[in-house]
């Protein structure tokens, strides 16, 4: 199984929240700003308004930036407690840091394989930084991508650009993302695939994501950096919050 | 309508105070610059700049296009500066501020205008293909002295990037990939930086690399972009209050000195780098291989 | 308050076992910052951060120490005037939010004829009397009584940024805040300090070098989160510079 992901809270200055996460050679800054004024425009009287803004490594926004947009804000707005903070708006900003060797490729972007596999990344890194800047939040989420080669034998789970780009073409590439419950809170799907396919891809995707998860309640004393750590993306992500927690109230304990 | 939140009374009453007691808020010297930091990605070409709290990263790509029919001879180089809410929420994307139009121009004047890149070593077949190369500048924390740190991190950018090889038969070039032939640095003809003075109470105080709420004191700026060589590319003065003539002439010496020490840690930066790439000596094996 | 940290995630389900346990039966279950009630009995955490509760109050809320600072009534902060209107200052409580109301007679004994004039980007120090969640934010810098008590226009000095979780802690007191670095310096040296919960910290020592000493003090115990032992260094090292 492909590693977990490595991310830093609070890594800007300036913004409210932030956070640099790094997977399989993807490495995305994320900023959120917020609650701030709204433009009268964009105003809506009973909820936030989000705003996302997904910057490229090179080059300016194109429409791929502004279909990975919408993408995002729609899984946002049923992640952030919109209802709790009203008339203000929350500004996520994704940048771009670096992509896989394979995917930059300069003069022979051809092997750009698709704008799918770049999702996940962002998800992670925009709810991260979402925590960061302790926007209120319904639940979490956790995403990953599941591809289908050309013979449809071994599914691709979170694949490296590398295994990509070897089996290309892939019949279909899907992306899946859970919130805290394990509830499906987004699918894109592309490519040409039946119903068993996309129910085996989903399972898969279900067990990266939130496997050994709903066992890890309160009451049960957390090792949230234990040794035998359940290795769903779910567990990293308490992970990372635990290291920000315990950096955070670290005077209590400082002599 | 978002807006930059204007620094208080008290601050800028405090901040002028003690820079009459020679002090900043700090503790620097008027002369010091913020520790630089610079490191490089995995890719070529990626170069991230700090001083102190502000950060910049700079990415040149790569794409190959036709000359501008009035420069056949020439490849295209192009930067771009695009602020992003990320550095602050006043940024809006698509309307850019006066300091973002400022950072532009004079990115401009030191690195393009000044020749610093060999456009002519771009060109593929003359008035049919060349390299078109893109500097792309994100401001990701912004605690004053963009200028600086952009100008520093276009350069690094540039230096540590490379393009991929080319084979030229009549009228058909053929890209090789990274993959296919060790890649070629670029044709770099000098090295143009830029160091932004602040000046204060009419002149008579110059600071470098002042940060956010020393620029948001300050009367006005001079900005000097020179090489280490000591020969100037540009020099902008903004801000109606005058100075003396004389004083321009110190700020040159001191952005000499200044400009020597960063290219100074620019080579020392590429050249681990370059170090930490070589590892194995597999890129030495394969560029003998290239030469064959 | 126990050391061990309960760390939770948004959307966690907080189990009665976690809840504070009450000595006196009837008093009403406060939820603090960071915790939303879903009737009938559910409650869940909407942000990051660690678990806290106060048997004897019977309340729980989640310490966190990141993000913007959002107005809650009576609180203390530090406020930027933006324009004045024809009856009250507009006020900044952080940048590029909806401005505050600041009425020109909300100061102690201020008339008509004797109301404060404030230039733009003047500091206040003031108390949040409606933090506007469905309405323009109010401030106040008068009690119920008409008392000041401290609060009003602040002059001079210097602001210095600090975490809202410095600030919470400043204003908890020393004992629940084990701030003792404030108190050590002014054992030693005179200055006057205004700590707003927006984290802003205004310090007057008279003079520029008190002034910053005092402030970038509370920034280094801030940033490396020194407990009374590291704070008592500092405070040694500073008086020392002094």
């Amino acid at each position: 199984m492909a590693p977990l992901p490595t991310a830093d809270l609070t890594t800007l200055h300036r913004a409210d929240g932030s956070a640099t996460y790094t997977h399989l050679s993807h490495t995305i800054i994320g900023s959120v700003n917020g609650p701030i004024e709204v433009q009268r425009r964009d105003e809506l009287p009973s909820s936030a308004t989000l705003e996302v803004n997904i910057r490229p490594a090179g080059g300016v926004g194109t429409p791929r930036e502004r279909h990975l947009e919408t993408l995002v804000h729609d899984t946002l707005r049923s992640v952030v407690l919109v209802e709790k903070i009203p008339r203000t708006l929350v500004q996520v900003t994704l940048q771009v840091r670096s992509l896989p060797e394979e995917e930059s490729g300069g003069a022979d972007s051809s092997t750009t394989a698709s704008s799918l596999t770049l999702l996940p990344h962002l998800l992670h890194t925009s709810l991260l930084a979402l925590l960061s800047a302790s926007i209120p939040l319904r639940t979490t989420l956790t995403s990953t991508v599941v591809a289908i080669p050309r013979d449809g034998q071994g599914m691709l789970v979170s694949p490296t650009a590398n295994e990509l780009l070897r089996r290309r073409p892939m019949r279909s590439i899907h992306v899946f993302a859970f919130d805290g419950e394990g509830k499906l809170l987004l699918n894109e799907s592309e490519g040409e695939f039946g119903v068993e396919e996309w129910d085996e891809a989903c399972e898969m995707a279900e067990e990266v994501c939130c496997k050994g998860d709903g066992g890890v309640g309160l009451g049960e004393g957390m090792d949230v950096d234990g040794e035998g750590q359940a290795q769903s993306l779910e567990a990293w992500l308490r992970g990372v919050v635990g290291r920000k927690v315990e950096v955070e109230q670290r005077w209590r304990v400082a002599t | 309508m978002p807006r930059e939140a204007e620094i208080s009374v008290n601050e800028r009453a405090f901040i002028l105070q003690a820079l009459q007691e020679d002090i900043r808020l700090d503790g620097r010297a008027f002369d010091a610059f913020r520790p630089l930091e610079l490191s490089f990605g995995d890719e070529y070409g990626v170069a991230d700049v700090q001083f102190g709290k502000t950060r910049v990263i700079a990415r040149i790509s790569v794409d190959v296009t036709a000359p501008l029919p009035e420069r056949k001879f020439d490849g295209i180089f192009q930067i771009v500066t695009e602020f992003s809410p990320m550095a602050s929420p006043a940024f809006e994307v698509g309307r850019p501020t006066d300091a973002e139009v400022i950072l532009a121009r004079i990115l401009e004047k030191t690195i393009r205008r000044s020749n610093a890149l060999d456009t002519e070593s771009l060109c593929i077949i003359a008035g049919l293909k060349c390299f078109a190369l893109r500097a792309d500048v994100h401001i990701i924390d912004h605690d004053g002295g963009l200028i600086d740190a952009s100008c520093v991190a276009v350069m690094a950018a540039l230096q540590h990037f490379r393009r991929p090889d080319v084979i030229v038969e009549g009228e058909k070039a053929t890209i090789l990939s990274i993959r296919e032939r060790e890649p070629i640095p670029l044709s770099i003809l000098h090295q143009p930086l830029c160091v932004t003075f602040s000046y204060f109470e009419e002149g008579e105080i110059f600071l470098v690399d002042a940060n956010l709420a020393e620029e948001q004191v300050r009367q006005g700026e001079v900005i000097i972009s020179m090489n280490k060589h000591g020969e100037i590319c540009q020099v902008a003065k903004y801000g109606g209050a005058t100075i003396d003539a004389l004083a321009l002439l110190n700020c040159t010496n001191v952005a000499l000195q200044k400009v020597k020490e960063f290219s100074k840690t620019i080579q020392k930066r590429l050249e681990e780098d370059a170090k930490k790439r070589d590892a194995g000596g597999l890129m030495a094996e394969l560029s003998a291989e290239n030469a064959r | 308050m126990s050391v061990s940290l309960t760390i939770v995630l948004p959307g966690d389900e907080i189990p009665s076992s976690a809840l504070p346990k009450p000595q006196n039966q009837k008093k009403a279950l406060t939820l603090g910052p960071g915790l939303r009630h879903i009737p009938p009995g559910t409650i869940t955490t909407t942000i990051a951060g660690a678990l806290v509760t106060d048997n004897k109050k019977n309340a729980a809320w989640i310490e966190y120490n990141s993000g913007r600072y959002l107005p809650s009534t009576n609180d203390l902060i530090i406020a930027t005037v933006n324009t004045s209107s024809g009856e009250a200052f507009n006020c900044f409580i952080t940048p590029n939010t909806p401005l505050a109301t600041l009425p020109h007679l909300a100061f102690e004994g201020a008339t008509k004829k004797t109301r404060p004039q404030l230039p733009p980007n003047a500091l206040v120090y003031a108390r949040v009397a409606n933090p506007g969640r469905d309405s323009i934010p109010e401030l106040t810098c008068v009690d119920a009584s008409g008392k000041g008590d401290g609060l009003g226009p602040l002059k001079g000095g210097m602001v210095f940024k600090i975490s809202l979780g410095m600030a919470r802690r400043l204003l908890a007191g020393r004992k629940k805040g084990e701030v003792v670095v404030l108190e050590g310096l002014s054992e030693k040296v005179g200055f006057e300090v205004a700590i707003g919960r927006n984290g802003y910290l205004w310090v007057d020592g008279g003079n520029v070098k008190t002034t910053l000493a005092v402030g970038r003090a509370v920034q280094e115990v801030d940033e490396q989160a020194l407990g009374e032992k590291g704070q008592r260094k500092v405070v040694e090292r500073v008086l020392k510079s002094l």
